[in-house]
């Protein structure tokens, strides 16, 4: 059964004329991670509130469509610290918050806040005041606020924005392995070059519209390039004047080398 | 109560005591503490406005014990803003000001009987001494309470109404449009 | 005192000033005031939580006391400029007990143990959000305040001068404050939704606190001897 289907789906936000989202019609399968990608203002951001069922009913607005969810889904937002709850004192309090609110009896919520702090690599923080935290070590204590929650659809807005490279690498990983367990993730970045890995499906919004949809090898296609939407060793492969097909990794690269 | 005005309240809290930072900057006689209660009030009516201001009061108490009894005039300021919203006062800076020094009135009217009362009119040093120069003028002792009430809060009041006149036209259309009050407050619905 | 329930706590900070202004001065004002001093002085109060202007850089032990002192001491001052030395010691011993009383509180309750208690009670999950998300974002925005401060100095605005550059400056230092403040309110409601606060739901608490009989047995006699004074005085 398809976790998450978008058919035809136009957005206005309270106030404008202008929509959003124009006509989006999505997909999302158990076990699969689609990546969103597009420039500033394309739509990425507008289409997983609607995924949450935050847009139109807690942000206002008109949708115009259907939106078919048949699971419990979790989204995190791009700035970790407008997402801290202000009800907990500690880190493992903080990742408790959301299993709290659906009334878990204790055992429970001990069981998936432990796990999800472990999965994020960050048990250590555990008695820490959120508030004194690094952006990118409160943006993982967000990523484990969801994964506590255990929902079948993950929704996640530039969920490496404050990370360092090694954080990013840790957190892709963790994406694959939750795919691996059953979850559909859908994620918008700019990290274009980690999409080749952890996707499976690219949507390539532009101005509200889904441009192209297909797998991450639309990043090394001369209309992604010129979008600025190609990864980086695809833009350097075409710069260089070598012939397409772009390769879109290091490793692909290595691979078709001379 | 929706999540959103629910998500409003601390912010609005916060608001009201951090101005305290900008006030002190510009070496204004000013307290600009009720600005989250009227600000509140005016895009989500008067009850989360009450709640914004018996908040403001809980958490100033912490900085100084004598502010509780005060969350009468907090309760006051809530409503009168939510009238002044209602009639759309805080359409323009001429109509947002003499709100405001109406509402400097009042507010004194509400704050003289307890800090007389309960205080002896010492509730901060500033009314104190106006209070002081009142009793020097010859007034009695609940009028100089009064005068001393009344110096402080009355132009006070008329700067936070400017105030908040003015942070609901920056609003974006867009925002201020997912608050229930908000857009009437400005005379703009 | 912090492993008392938060509720007891709140019942003696709220029981002694009563007790001040209903029994007669200034016997009265002197029990109550003597009361709340001698619990400055009790083992685990500690400085208050941020925002509350009590320095944690003072020397352990009388910090509380001392605090409470000093809080209480300009009063005494006031009220000798505006009245006679009988009601100075009236209302003085009233004030200085409601000053004792809540830096003793502000010390020893702990914001944690409060939101974990009123979930245990029951209470809807909204008087919880209020009371800690309150606390939490009072210190954030003030230093966001002082931020903008700063900033705007550097960008060469000047606080000081005639009374229409001071408002001028005035604005450009709130405007910011209050949008920024605002569009987090945005941001917010989305995260609370998406993350189950739903405004009176039920909540598990994670860590209740407490609640010995004998701690509710000394709430309830705490408020009826209150309505007892109060009945005797009004008699």
């Amino acid at each position: 059964m398809t976790p998450l289907a978008l058919e035809e789906v136009t957005f206005w936000y309270p106030a404008t004329e202008t929509p959003a989202l124009r006509d989006v019609a999505l997909e999302v399968a158990a076990g699969e991670i689609v990546a969103l990608v597009g420039k500033v203002g394309a739509g990425a951001s507008t289409l997983l509130l609607v995924a949450a069922d935050l847009a139109p009913r807690v942000t206002g607005g008109r949708l115009a469509g259907a939106v078919r969810r048949r699971a419990r889904s979790g989204i995190v937002l791009p700035t970790p610290w407008t997402q801290l709850s202000g009800m907990a004192f500690t880190v493992w309090d903080e990742v408790a918050f959301g299993p709290a609110n659906l009334g878990w009896p204790g055992h429970e919520i001990a069981r998936h806040v432990d796990h999800a702090l472990e999965r994020l690599e960050i048990v250590s923080l555990a008695a820490r005041d959120p508030v004194t935290l690094s952006g990118g070590e409160l943006q993982r204590v967000i990523v484990a606020g969801l994964l506590a929650m255990d929902p079948d659809l993950m929704l996640l807005d530039e969920p490496t924005a404050e990370l360092d490279p090694a954080g990013a690498r840790s957190v892709w990983r963790l994406l694959r392995l939750l795919a691996g367990e059953g979850k559909a993730i859908v994620v918008a970045t700019s990290e274009l070059d980690a999409v080749p890995d952890v996707a499976d499906q690219v949507v390539w919004l532009d101005d509200g519209a889904v441009r192209a949809i297909g797998t991450p090898q639309l990043l090394a296609e001369d209309a992604a390039c010129d979008d600025g939407l190609g990864t980086t060793v695809a833009r350097i492969w075409r710069a260089a004047g070598l012939a397409p097909p772009y390769p879109l990794t290091v490793a692909d690269a290595v691979r078709r080398w001379p | 109560m929706s999540v959103r005005l629910l998500a409003l309240i601390p912010v609005a809290v916060a608001i009201s005591l951090a101005l305290s930072a900008a006030v002190d900057a510009v070496a204004l006689p000013l307290f600009l503490d009720t600005t989250g209660t009227i600000l509140a009030t005016a895009l989500a009516g008067p009850v989360v406005g009450i709640a914004v201001g018996a908040l403001t009061s809980a958490v100033n108490t912490l900085r100084n014990p004598t502010f509780w009894p005060f969350v009468v005039v907090q309760i006051i300021v809530a409503l009168y803003a939510g009238f002044a919203a209602r009639a759309a006062l805080f359409r323009s800076l001429k109509t947002a000001v003499p709100a405001g020094l109406g509402l400097g009135v009042i507010a004194s009217v509400t704050s003289t009987p307890i800090s007389y009362f309960v205080f002896g009119c010492t509730t901060t040093g500033g009314i104190a001494l106006t209070t002081a120069l009142g009793k020097a003028l010859g007034l009695p002792p609940l009028g100089a309470c009064f005068f001393g009430s009344f110096v402080s809060d009355f132009g006070d009041k008329a700067v936070t109404f400017a105030l908040v006149a003015t942070v609901l036209h920056a609003l974006p259309r867009r925002t201020a449009a997912r608050f229930p009050l908000a857009l009437r407050a400005i005379g703009a619905a | 005192m912090r492993t008392l329930h938060p509720f007891t706590l709140l019942a003696v900070a709220a029981a002694l000033p009563a007790l001040a202004w209903i029994l007669p001065a200034p016997g009265g004002g002197l029990a109550t005031l003597l009361v709340a001093l001698s619990l400055t002085l009790t083992p685990g109060a500690s400085p208050g939580p941020a925002g509350t202007g009590i320095s944690r850089s003072w020397r352990p032990g009388l910090v509380v006391f001392r605090t409470a002192l000093f809080t209480a001491a300009p009063f005494w001052l006031f009220l000798l400029l505006l009245h006679d030395v009988r009601t100075t010691v009236a209302i003085g011993l009233r004030i200085s007990t409601m000053v004792a009383s809540f830096v003793w509180l502000a010390a020893v309750l702990a914001p944690d143990r409060l939101v974990e208690a009123t979930v245990a009670r029951g209470w809807s999950v909204t008087a919880a959000y209020l009371f800690a998300a309150t606390l939490s974002a009072v210190p954030v925005l003030k230093a966001r305040a002082r931020r903008i401060v700063e900033a705007q100095r550097c960008r060469g605005l000047s606080p000081r001068g005639s009374v229409a550059n001071r408002f001028r400056a005035l604005r450009a230092l709130a405007l910011p404050l209050v949008l920024s403040a605002l569009h987090e309110v945005d941001e917010r409601t989305l995260a609370l939704e998406s993350r189950g606060l739903v405004s009176g739901a039920r909540r598990t608490s994670l860590a209740p606190p407490p609640d010995r009989v004998v701690e509710r047995v000394v709430r309830w006699g705490l408020l009826l001897l209150c309505l007892a004074a109060l009945v005797r005085r009004l008699a």
